[in-house]
């Protein structure tokens, strides 16, 4: 504390330091937390791009302190009150730039994709870094206490920016997208320079000035928000190809736990990546709804089936109508997809299916804490290289859900062309086959088998009406083409096609098996930028 | 001195990110993905931060504590709790399953309390030490506080394109323990160092007292 009368009368009030900490952390963690989310849909979720991300905003934050440093050679002007206005100019300019940031990963994304706008993140991560030393600095005494002292302002730094993260990503971010928040972030930040400006020494007048300019340039920020943020989203998943007459998403769903978009064309994006699209029609298929359907010819009778993701609700739709079904529970991490499902017609069921259960958790949290075993458990798995990917494709993972498989159960998931994700399912269990990208593995016999799949599809119907209806031209054609499909298995792999366990494993000999320490598939490519669709 | 000093909190931060990624990483194997436990997992981190800012200050407001010394048995400290860290988290996880959320947090917030608090008094310690010889507050903390974030910006470069890549998370840890122990050394070295005028002054004045009892 600054217990000397003389130094605390002209000084900033330790008490005033503190604030100015907490506020100070609380404005940078929530600008990260913001930056955090821009970058996960720019990045596609790569785990290279968050940790580039880090390195970064650290980068930033260290550059500041150094440059703040310059700021501290008065030894004697220590505490002088005056210095706050110096405090107001840094926190005035950092928000600013802070602000910048979203913006400027809209208009990287049109050069070089996201790397680019990482320079706009340490220029203000510098800039927001650099308020802490010189809050130190101004309020806190030379003296052996100074390492106390410190640790307080740290404390407090620490405790406002945990406030941010808990704020900005729990509140902010269910309440309001992204330019809401982000303006809600800026005005606080605003508001911390109209506060340390009417603290500051000096002539009345004087600071009257530079509050009211600071007020006008908050306003000024908030109103402009929108149109610099205008369709943020939209350019950062079509790059170069955005365009600003007609590009626009059909919906935007922001919720605490991300952003899903939907485009003209019903394709679904869930944090920039693509999801899937809303379709159920196995005569139209054009989103490989086969798949789905496809279970039906690889277990005798399904009755209790888990679906981990629930995206677009075209799996799930699916997999709940099938022939003998009796229960479909789903863990959905994300509860924006509800809102989705709820809004779409061919899927909105769902929610008031009594067969179907969701719930919103982590997949694997979830099985960890359950004991039901199921005859399938089915996941349209996300990319493999997208960050945290692994959780769900480790041979650790296979091992949790071979737990909860009931006698003959199998699991089925989407490997998304990865030979390592291939390997290590063909690797933890005895049986198993592909169906275009996906993985059928099990600890019991599996074959994917004609008779059994007529025999479903004879009986499946969606909202009453038969998926593929063979009285028709159109529909005994499909039942033709599909009933010809298990004989892929017998020739040459084809892409789409069914592969044996046996040929699976002897092709993916140089891959590797994934565990939970090697994350293979997250750092196997640590930096991809992709195409914009 | 100054610059050696600079040196170890540079390693020290590199090693304090490396675990919080590897961490992290294994805490949300453990409690999930979903932001409820992302945010349960940053906040215990940064309230054991916090908490250890307050024990390295109040442990170095004494001037005659040897602060170095401190922050030498602080890092060696840091360095035999990651070299078992991973395998704590996965017994405490195995043990917490069916926990609330509520109980999830308190579990997680004791889980990485001692190496936190631990990272969290390293600066105060350092500051401490340099504020009793330059006398200047900003200058002392803004060059630590660079150091030591530039420190963790080069591990967390370091970790995404090279480290876990190649060493996976158990040899990410044995990597940042192996780091820890060394700044430890470090530290101690820079602790005698420091000491050394003092124990020179203490046997010239023993000396002469000794010459003056003679005579």
């Amino acid at each position: 504390m600054v217990d000397d009368p003389a130094y605390a009368a002209r000084g900033m009030r330790f008490g005033l330091a503190l604030g100015v900490a907490a506020a100070s952390g609380f404005i940078a963690l929530s600008y990260e937390i913001l930056w955090y989310r821009v970058i996960s849909f720019a990045s596609l979720g790569l785990s290279g791009a968050f940790g580039l991300l880090l390195a970064v905003y650290l980068l930033g934050l260290a550059l500041g302190a150094r440059i703040a440093g310059a700021f501290c050679k008065d030894d004697a002007a220590a505490g002088d009150r005056s210095h706050l206005r110096r405090l107001a100019a840094f926190t005035f300019v950092a928000n600013v730039f802070a602000w910048l940031v979203v913006p400027a990963f809209g208009w990287s994304a049109r050069i070089w994709d996201w790397p680019l706008a990482l320079g706009a993140v340490a220029a203000a991560a510098a800039l927001l870094g650099a308020i802490l030393p010189l809050v130190c600095h101004f309020g806190i005494k030379p003296d052996d206490r100074a390492g106390a002292n410190i640790s307080y302002v740290y404390l407090a730094n620490i405790l406002g920016s945990a406030a941010g993260s808990l704020v900005t990503g729990f509140v902010f971010l269910d309440l309001w997208p992204l330019q809401q928040a982000s303006a809600a972030v800026t005005a606080l930040g605003m508001m911390l320079v109209v506060v340390l400006l009417a603290l500051s020494g000096g002539r009345t007048a004087t600071r009257g000035v530079g509050v009211a300019a600071t007020v006008a340039s908050g306003m000024l920020v908030v109103l402009m928000t929108p149109r610099l943020y205008d369709r943020i989203w939209e350019r950062l998943l079509y790059k170069d190809k955005f365009d600003e007459s007609s590009s626009r998403f059909a919906e935007v769903i922001e919720t605490k736990s991300g952003v899903i978009t939907v485009t003209n064309d019903d394709v679904v994006y869930g944090g920039g990546v693509y999801d899937g699209k809303i379709n159920t029609s196995l005569v139209y298929d054009n989103n490989g709804i086969q798949r789905a359907y496809g279970i039906g010819a690889m277990h005798p009778s399904p009755k209790n089936v888990l679906m981990i993701g629930l995206a677009s609700g075209s799996w799930a739709k699916v997999v709940s109508a099938m022939p003998g079904l009796e229960k479909l529970t789903i863990v959905e991490i994300n509860p924006g997809y509800l809102t989705l499902i709820g809004r779409r017609k061919e899927v909105a069921s769902l929610l008031t299916d009594p067969k179907v259960e969701i719930t919103i958790d982590d997949g694997r949290r979830w099985l960890r804490r359950h004991a039901q075993r199921f005859d399938v458990i089915v996941m349209n798995t996300t990319y493999h290289w997208r960050a945290h990917a692994t959780s769900l494709l480790s041979m650790d993972f296979m091992e949790i859900a071979r737990a909860h498989l009931a006698d003959g159960g199998f699991l089925f998931f989407n490997t998304t062309g990865s030979d390592d994700v291939m390997k290590t399912a063909m690797t933890a269990f005895p049986f198993g086959l592909r169906m275009y990208n996906f993985a059928a593995v099990s600890d019991s016999p599996i074959a994917f088998e004609r008779e059994r799949f007529r025999r479903v599809l004879d009986a499946y119907r969606l909202d009453g009406e038969l998926v593929v209806d063979p009285s028709t031209e159109q529909g005994q054609k499909v039942m033709d083409d599909l009933m010809a499909y298990p004989d892929t298995i017998a020739g040459p792999p084809e892409e789409e096609g069914l592969e044996s366990r046996e040929n699976i494993l002897a092709r993916t000999k140089s891959a590797l098996v994934i565990t939970d320490d090697n994350m293979i598939p997250e750092w196997r490519t640590v930096l991809r930028l992709h195409e914009a669709p | 001195m100054r610059a050696w000093i600079y040196a170890v909190f540079l390693l020290s931060g590199f090693a304090a990110l490396l675990y919080q990624i590897v961490w992290q990483r294994a805490l949300y194997a453990i409690y999930g993905i979903n932001i409820e436990s992302v945010t349960m997992v940053v906040t215990a981190f940064m309230l054991g931060l916090g908490v250890g800012s307050v024990a390295g200050g109040a442990v170095s407001k004494d001037p005659k504590r040897p602060v170095l010394l401190m922050f030498s048995l602080v890092e060696l400290g840091i360095g035999l709790f990651g070299a078992v860290s991973l395998s704590v988290f996965h017994a405490v996880g195995e043990a917490t399953l069916g926990m609330s959320a509520f109980a999830t947090f308190l579990v997680t917030f004791l889980l990485v309390l001692v190496p936190t608090l631990l990272m969290g008094s390293t600066l105060p310690l350092l500051v401490a030490h340099l504020v009793r010889s330059s006398k200047n507050v900003g200058k002392s903390v803004g060059t630590l506080y660079f150091v030591n974030t530039l420190g963790s910006a080069f591990a967390s470069a370091a970790a995404v394109l090279f480290v876990m890549k190649s060493a996976g998370l158990k040899g990410t840890v044995q990597v940042a323990a192996l780091l820890n122990v060394t700044v430890s050394l470090l530290a101690y070295v820079a602790h005698r160092r420091s000491q050394r005028p003092a124990e020179i002054a203490k046997v010239l004045t023993a000396a002469a007292t000794e010459s003056e009892a003679a005579e």
